[in-house]
């Protein structure tokens, strides 16, 4: 069977799960050898820029115009659309002015000028194109891409956890941020996969993976209220990575 | 008129380009193009408790994360007027050692090196030079080692907070590390010998103005509280606070790069320029490494930035193995964050990340709540030292052909380790 062929794109974001993908030290020269890529511009002049691919590897939010046709013609290059990370899953943090007037920030920065500047407000992937499976995490886990590479060389669909960072972090043993010091910490709703990191190390989580499939905000907000913490600051915090994803 | 335009720019982090327009032999234009997308990240964080700001400003870039991170808390901790402790100052130098090592490695191994041996990248060039490319995987590797031992994960440590660290490492992690650096640090000579057999790329000459974060009692990326800038021999003290003096132009329609400069003069931050102002950096043993890789500092080529990241490479290795060790003499402490108690004010924090001089500086309010962010980073600090440069070489290249000036321009642009994720925060209204 020849090798798949794999294109890996970063719109516009931090280029971190592309360096998460150039962290897999240890794997690189073997993953090298399974896939075909054609298409890496963060590592490679030479690069293909119009081929099919098999996988299209994509990270990054939408936040221009150049982004969002970049984005159309790789989807129409990719049988397997893949999003990689919080920004192309939910927009990530530059998608928390959701309702601001752009023109505004952009003259607030960058002055006069700024109005002139190729700038949309920031979109995820799947606002705009198909979206074949998301691999959220701001930066992604290694070991869920490394997964998901091996699943797709095998033709299996990768599963993520639907449970909370919560679940991870019960399973852990670890003592509870939110109600023994009563910090404003984000594991009930947010996507576990991470194994409860934040939480692990004395850190409240902030919520960076988007939210759990199967969470359930408004009694997470209940409890917060309860311990007269205020809906808005908890809210607030879970906007910050993922606001689509929250109900107000 | 003819333009030579490379676009994208291939194996730097984020989109930008080059142009140059050429008119006979006169150069009409010389353009160093951004085309991120901007994040607005400075007014979205408005708004933000203290202990918010972090998180969200590291994400500025994740492969200067951990610099974004720990000076995001130190502009925050100077607002608040928060001493941090001992063991957590060393905990900060480690955390941005290992940044530096893993960013070196990165760079000079998987972006600049395929260019001098002729190779489109890394991956290519693996197949005749594996000893190589596996040197340069291991002591990133390495770099990221110590990054996730301190800072809790390789890209966007979780462990940093305001006032300290979640959670000291414990003693047997620190011993890893050791045992870790040790091993790698028998790697050094081998980084020396690959600089020092590659071709020299002698093709920008110029006189170059340098600036870099002075500490005053320690040689160190975090700790410090003035940028010293060397112009022709002399020394100039900027302290933290007067930061504006080093960034005050206007942005540019072409490269959302404003063009910083000092006393109207570009200057360039980055490894070379720390070398040149804290010329005591270079202990005996990466001075003959210096000689054997014909590194003369000052220097007048800017190419010269990947020999001086060679050095600080693998100073970095013996620097962060001390700190190891020093923790591990003195006995890690199971210590908490200080406690931080917000109050209205500024802070401006001033840091060397990879690529150079990184600047927050923030204001709050008496309830911790961020009332305004300036982010300042090393790219686009550089970007008016680059665009010099640039022209620079093609006045300097005899043979204009269109291979041979872009190839040029590509090396150079890489030399200067360009971060354009970073640099989209670089233009500031006046």
């Amino acid at each position: 069977m020849s090798k798949p062929t794999v294109g890996i794109f970063g719109l516009t974001g931090c280029a971190g799960d592309q360096l998460v993908i150039l962290n897999c030290e240890d794997r690189l020269l073997e993953l090298a050898s399974l896939i075909d890529v054609r298409d890496f511009l963060m590592a490679t002049s030479a690069n293909d820029t119009g081929c099919p691919l098999d996988i299209a590897l994509v990270e990054g939010a939408v936040l221009s115009n150049r982004d969002a046709e970049w984005l159309q013609k790789i989807r129409q290059r990719a049988r397997i659309l893949v999003a990689l990370g919080t920004c192309a899953v939910w927009g990530g943090v530059a998608a928390m002015d959701s309702g601001a007037d752009r023109s505004q920030l952009l003259r607030e920065i960058y002055g006069e000028i700024g109005l002139g500047y190729d700038s949309i407000a920031a979109q995820a992937l799947d606002q705009s194109v198909k979206v074949d499976l998301k691999i959220t995490g701001c930066p992604i886990e290694e070991k869920h891409f490394l997964a998901a590479i091996a699943n797709l060389l095998n033709g299996d669909p990768p599963v993520y956890p639907a449970y909370p960072v919560c679940t991870e972090c019960r399973m852990a043993e670890n003592n509870c941020l939110l109600i023994e010091r009563g910090e404003i910490c984000c594991g009930p709703i947010t996507a576990a996969g991470c194994n409860a990191r934040c939480p692990e190390w004395g850190v409240p989580c902030v919520g960076c993976r988007g939210p759990a499939s199967d969470a359930n905000p408004s009694s997470f907000l209940a409890a917060f209220e309860e311990r007269g913490i205020a809906r808005e600051a908890v809210a607030g915090r879970l906007k910050t990575f993922a606001p689509r994803g929250v109900q107000s | 008129m003819k333009a030579i335009v490379i676009e994208p720019l291939a194996r730097v982090e984020g989109h930008g380009g080059i142009t140059v327009e050429l008119e006979g032999d006169s150069i009409a234009a010389v353009r160093f193009d951004v085309f991120e997308g901007a994040r607005l990240l400075e007014s979205l964080v408005r708004g933000k408790r203290y202990d918010e700001v972090a998180p969200v400003l590291s994400r500025i870039c994740s492969i200067c994360s951990a610099a974004h991170c720990l000076t995001s808390l130190k502009a925050t901790e100077k607002a608040f007027e928060v001493t941090v402790s001992p063991q957590t100052e060393r905990l900060r130098d480690l955390l941005f050692l290992g940044e530096n090592i893993e960013s070196h490695a990165l760079h000079l191994f998987l972006l600049a090196l395929p260019d001098y041996l002729n190779a489109p990248s890394a991956i290519a060039l693996a197949a005749d030079r594996p000893e190589l490319v596996q040197l340069g995987l291991r002591l990133k590797r390495l770099g990221n080692l110590i990054q996730e031992t301190i800072g809790g994960r390789a890209i966007h440590p979780v462990n940093a907070v305001p006032g300290g660290f979640g959670k000291a490492p414990s003693t047997e992690q620190l011993t890893g590390l050791r045992t870790a650096l040790l091993e790698g640090a028998k790697g050094s000579s081998a980084v020396v010998d690959i600089m020092a057999s590659l071709p020299e790329t002698d093709f920008c000459r110029a006189n170059t103005v340098y600036a870099a974060l002075n500490s005053p009692n320690q040689d160190s990326y975090y700790a410090g509280d003035k940028v010293v800038v060397f112009a022709d021999g002399e020394r100039t003290a900027v302290p933290a606070a007067d930061y504006r003096t080093l960034t005050n132009e206007e942005p540019a329609p072409h490269s959302h790069a404003k063009h910083s400069s000092f006393r109207g003069k570009p200057f360039m931050v980055g490894s070379l320029a720390r070398l040149t102002v804290n010329m005591r950096w270079l202990t005996a043993k990466l001075a003959i490494a210096a000689e054997r890789l014909r590194l003369h500092l000052p220097s007048d080529s800017p190419m010269d930035n990947n020999k001086a990241q060679a050095l600080e490479l693998i100073g970095d290795l013996e620097r962060a193995l001390a700190v190891v060790e020093q923790l591990l003499d003195d006995g890690i402490e199971d210590e908490r964050p200080v406690p931080v108690q917000p109050r209205a004010g500024t802070g401006t924090a001033i840091t060397e990340a990879p690529r150079g001089l990184l600047i927050h500086s923030y204001t709050y309010d008496a309830e911790g709540t961020l009332v305004s962010a300036d982010v300042i980073t090393p790219t686009a600090l550089n970007a008016a030292s680059m665009e010099t440069h640039f022209r620079r070489l093609v006045e300097q290249c005899p043979e204009r052909t269109d291979g041979v000036l872009a190839q040029r321009l590509e090396m150079l642009a890489r030399a200067y380790d360009p971060c354009i994720s970073c640099s989209v925060h670089l233009m500031r209204k006046r």
